[in-house]
C-alpha cells in the first residue's frame, strides 16, 4: 500500500478530461501525421452520406447473448488503479470472470477518440472496442445518433443496487439506457491562498478586479460557459441562447479588462502552484491530490452558486463483438470494494457511495483524507449544489461553440 | 543492316532525354504522395460543409466558408503575419552579428561555436518552451528576484503578454535564420574585402557594398525559414501567451481538433498559405533575388 501511495504522490493526481491543451500539443507535436490522416480519411469516407435518418435508427439486437471471454476496453490514461505495472481491479476481474481484458489507454480527448470510431459507427460496422469511457455529453450525442447499444440491466444488478442517487437516470441518459458512470468530477474553483489571502467561495472571484491578471479559465466551452451561467444564477441545463449571449458578454468583458490572464486546459496546476494564477477554474480530481499530499496552500472549492458535475460513462458501441463481457465489467466495478480500490487511486467521484465506509477503515492518512472528502464522496449538501452540463442539440452546440470561440480567440 | 544503323541514334537520344525525368521521378513521386495529395485533400475539404456527426457533403456555397472564416478570424490572421515579420527581423538582428563574428573571426573554433548555438535546440521544442514558463513565472527565478529587490512592481508580468510570445518564437526559430546566414557568410571570398580595402573603401563601406549584398541570399533563405513557421506557430502562443495573443495556428487547431469544423479549419489554412505567398512574393521582389522569383 505504501509504495502505491508513494507512486501516486510522484505521479500526481489522475489526469483526465475532455480536451486539454496538453493533449492538443501532444497530438500535434508528436502525432501530427497520424491525426490528420485519420481525421481526414474518416471524414472523406463518409462525405455526402445522408445520415439524418440515423436519428430514427431502432436499437438492434446485440451481436451475441453469451460471454466470449474477451473484452476490448478503451479508457483514459491513469483512470484506473495501478500497482506494479498492472491494475489490481483488472487482475481481479480476469480472475473472477475468466474474461481476458485488452485494456488500452487510448482516450486523451473525447472528440479525438470519437473521430476514430465515428466512421465504422456511421456505416453500421463494429468498432474495435467493446467498452468505452467518454464524458456524459458525448454519451448523449452518441445515443441520439444510435451509436450505442442498449444495456441489459438484468446483467448489471450491482449498478441498481450500489450506484449513488445522482448517478441514476441522469439527464444525459435517462434510465441509464445506454451507459453507467465510471467516475465523476466537479468543475469548480482552485485557488492559491498565498495570493487570495483567504477562501474563495464564489464564481464572482473570476470577475473580481482584485485578482486582475491572475485568473485562469478553462478552454472547455461546457465548463467555462456553465460555471459563468451558474454565477449569473442560471442553471446551465435551462440556459437559452440569450443566456449564452449574456455569459459571452461577461466573459469578453473579463478578458478585455485584463482580469483574465489565460484560458487553460489541464495545465493550470503548475501556474497555480508557481503563483501565476490566484484563482483557476479547475477539475476537482486534479487539485485534490495536491491538497492532500504536499501543498496545503492549493485549495479547491465548489462555489456557493453551484459547481458543475461531469460524469465519464461506460458504454458499449453499436455492434460491439463482446457486449456481454462489457456488461460483466460494468457489473464488476459496481462492487463497493472494487469501487473503493479504484477511487482511492483516482481521486475523482466514485459512483458507489458505499466505497466511502470501506476507505474510512484504511490506516494511512492519504486514503482517510480521500474517504472523508466531500469532493470525492459528495455529501447531500454538496450534491444539491451540483449541476449538469447542458445537453445540446447539434445546432445549439454549434451556436454555443461559435459564441465561445469568439471569447477564446481574443 | 546498313539501313538500320541511322535509326539508332535517335532512339538513344530519346532515351538519354528521358534520363533526367527518370532521375527526378522518385522526387516527384515523393512530392506527389506527401505534398500534393494531402494538399489537394485539404483543399477539397474547404468545398464541403457539415459536421463530424452528420458527415460532410459538397456545397456550392463554399466561397462563403472562406469569407466567413476570414471575417471571423481576420484579427488573428493579421496578428500572425505581423508576428511573423517582427520575429523575422528580430532573429535577423540577433543572429547576423553572431554569425558574422563566427564566420569571420571564428578561426579554428568555428564548429564549436556553431555547436554551442545549436546545443539548446537538441532539446524538444515543447520542453524548451515549457521551461520558459518556469523562468518567466510571475514569482519565478527571474521576475520574483527582480520584484523582491524592488526593481519591478509587484504586478509586473511577462507571461501571457505579446512580449513573451514574440520572445518565445524568436528564441525557438533562431537557428533557422542563423544557419543559412552562416553558410552565406562563410563562403564569402575574403579576397574581395582585401580588394575593397585596396580601392580605398572604409570598413563600413566594404561591409555595405561587399559583405551585405553577398550575404543577401542567406538573409532571404533565413527569412523564409523563420517567417513561414512563425506565422503558423501555435505552441508559443498557447504556453506563453494570454488572451490577446491568439495566433491563427491556435484557431486552426481548435477548429480541427475541438470543434471538428474541418471546412473552416482548412479554409483558414489556405487563407494563411495565400497570405504567406503574397508576403514572400513581395519580399523576394524587394530583395531582388531573381533566382527565386524567376
Amino acid at each position: 500500500m505504501n509504495r502505491d501511495e508513494e507512486l501516486k504522490r510522484l505521479l500526481g493526481p489522475a489526469p483526465r478530461r475532455p480536451i486539454t491543451r496538453r493533449d492538443a500539443l501532444r497530438r500535434l507535436g508528436i502525432g501530427a501525421g497520424g491525426m490528420s490522416v485519420a481525421a481526414f480519411l474518416a471524414a472523406c469516407g463518409v462525405s455526402g452520406e445522408a445520415e439524418s435518418d440515423k436519428e430514427a435508427a431502432a436499437p438492434d439486437e446485440l451481436t451475441t447473448t453469451k460471454s466470449n471471454g474477451e473484452l476490448n476496453f478503451a479508457n483514459w490514461p491513469a483512470y484506473i488503479d495501478k500497482a506494479g505495472g498492472g491494475s489490481p481491479t483488472l487482475d481481479e476481474f480476469e480472475k473472477a470472470t475468466g474474461i481476458s481484458v485488452g485494456y488500452k489507454e487510448v482516450i486523451s480527448d473525447n472528440l479525438e477518440f470519437y473521430a476514430t470510431i465515428r466512421e465504422p459507427l456511421a456505416s453500421d460496422q463494429a468498432t474495435q472496442w467493446d467498452l468505452i469511457v467518454v464524458t456524459d455529453w458525448l454519451i448523449n450525442k452518441m445515443a441520439t445518433l444510435g451509436y450505442l447499444e442498449e444495456l441489459d440491466h438484468s446483467k448489471i444488478p450491482n449498478f441498481r443496487a450500489n450506484a449513488g442517487a445522482i448517478h441514476k437516470s441522469p439527464s444525459y441518459d435517462p434510465d441509464n439506457t445506454h451507459s453507467v458512470p465510471w467516475q465523476s468530477g466537479i468543475t469548480g474553483i482552485a485557488y492559491n491562498t498565498d495570493l487570495t489571502g483567504g477562501d474563495i467561495t464564489s464564481v464572482e472571484a473570476f470577475f473580481d478586479p482584485e485578482f486582475k491578471g491572475k485568473v485562469s479559465m478553462l478552454t472547455e466551452m461546457r465548463d467555462t460557459m456553465g460555471l459563468t451561467l451558474l454565477g449569473m444564477g442560471i442553471k446551465p441545463e435551462d440556459a437559452t441562447i440569450e443566456d449564452a449571449r449574456a455569459a459571452q458578454e461577461k466573459l469578453i468583458e473579463q478578458r478585455d479588462s485584463g482580469i483574465l490572464r489565460q484560458y487553460n486546459g489541464n495545465n493550470y496546476l503548475q501556474g497555480l502552484v508557481a503563483g501565476d494564477f490566484a484563482v483557476c477554474m479547475a477539475w476537482s480530481g486534479d487539485v485534490i491530490g495536491k491538497t492532500f499530499s504536499a501543498n496545503p496552500k492549493i485549495k479547491f472549492s465548489v462555489p456557493d452558486e453551484g459547481g458543475l458535475l461531469f460524469t465519464d460513462c461506460m458504454a458499449i458501441p453499436q455492434d460491439a463483438v463482446n457486449p456481454i463481457d462489457a456488461m460483466e465489467m460494468m457489473n464488476f466495478v459496481y462492487q463497493p470494494d472494487i469501487a473503493a480500490q479504484m477511487v482511492a487511486w483516482i481521486n475523482y467521484i466514485s459512483p458507489v457511495p458505499a466505497a466511502q465506509s470501506i476507505l474510512q477503515k484504511a490506516k494511512d492518512s492519504y486514503t482517510k483524507q480521500v474517504a472523508d472528502s466531500p469532493l470525492v464522496f459528495p455529501t447531500p449538501d454538496m450534491e444539491s449544489n451540483l449541476y449538469n452540463y447542458k445537453n445540446f442539440s447539434i445546432e445549439e452546440e454549434e451556436e454555443w461553440n461559435d459564441l465561445f470561440n469568439e471569447v477564446l480567440s481574443g | 543492316m546498313r539501313e538500320a544503323k541511322p535509326s539508332r541514334p535517335p532512339v538513344r537520344r530519346a532515351r538519354r532525354a528521358l534520363i533526367p525525368y527518370l532521375l527526378t521521378f522518385p522526387g516527384v513521386l515523393w512530392l506527389a504522395l506527401f505534398f500534393a495529395a494531402p494538399l489537394v485533400f485539404t483543399l477539397l475539404f474547404t468545398f464541403y460543409e457539415g459536421s463530424l456527426d452528420f458527415g460532410y457533403s459538397f456545397t456550392s456555397s463554399w466561397p462563403s466558408t472562406y469569407l466567413e472564416a476570414f471575417r471571423q478570424y481576420d484579427t488573428q490572421i493579421v496578428r500572425s503575419l505581423i508576428y511573423g515579420v517582427i520575429v523575422t527581423v528580430a532573429t535577423l538582428v540577433i543572429s547576423y552579428p553572431m554569425m558574422y563574428w563566427i564566420a569571420m573571426r571564428g578561426g579554428r573554433r568555428k564548429n564549436l561555436y556553431l555547436l554551442l548555438i545549436l546545443l539548446p535546440f537538441f532539446t524538444p521544442f515543447l520542453i524548451r518552451t515549457l521551461s520558459w514558463q518556469f523562468v518567466l513565472a510571475d514569482e519565478g527565478i527571474l521576475l520574483g528576484t527582480l520584484k523582491n529587490v524592488g526593481i519591478l512592481s509587484d504586478d509586473f508580468r511577462l507571461l501571457a503578454t505579446p512580449v513573451a510570445v514574440l520572445s518565445g518564437v524568436t528564441y525557438n526559430f533562431l537557428p533557422f535564420m542563423a544557419l543559412p546566414l552562416y553558410v552565406a557568410l562563410e563562403k564569402l571570398d575574403l579576397a574581395l574585402l582585401d580588394a575593397a580595402a585596396d580601392l580605398y573603401s572604409s570598413k563600413t563601406q566594404a561591409f555595405l557594398k561587399v559583405t551585405l549584398p553577398l550575404s543577401l541570399p542567406g538573409v532571404f533563405a533565413g527569412s523564409l525559414l523563420t517567417f513561414i513557421p512563425t506565422v503558423g506557430d501555435f505552441i508559443d502562443s498557447q504556453l506563453l501567451g494570454g488572451t490577446n495573443t491568439t495566433m491563427i495556428g491556435n484557431v486552426v487547431v481548435r477548429e480541427l481538433l475541438v470543434n471538428g469544423d474541418y471546412p473552416t479549419g482548412t479554409a483558414l489554412s489556405f487563407i494563411l498559405i495565400a497570405g504567406i505567398l503574397i508576403g514572400v512574393f513581395f519580399y523576394a521582389r524587394a530583395l531582388g533575388t531573381e533566382e527565386l522569383t524567376g
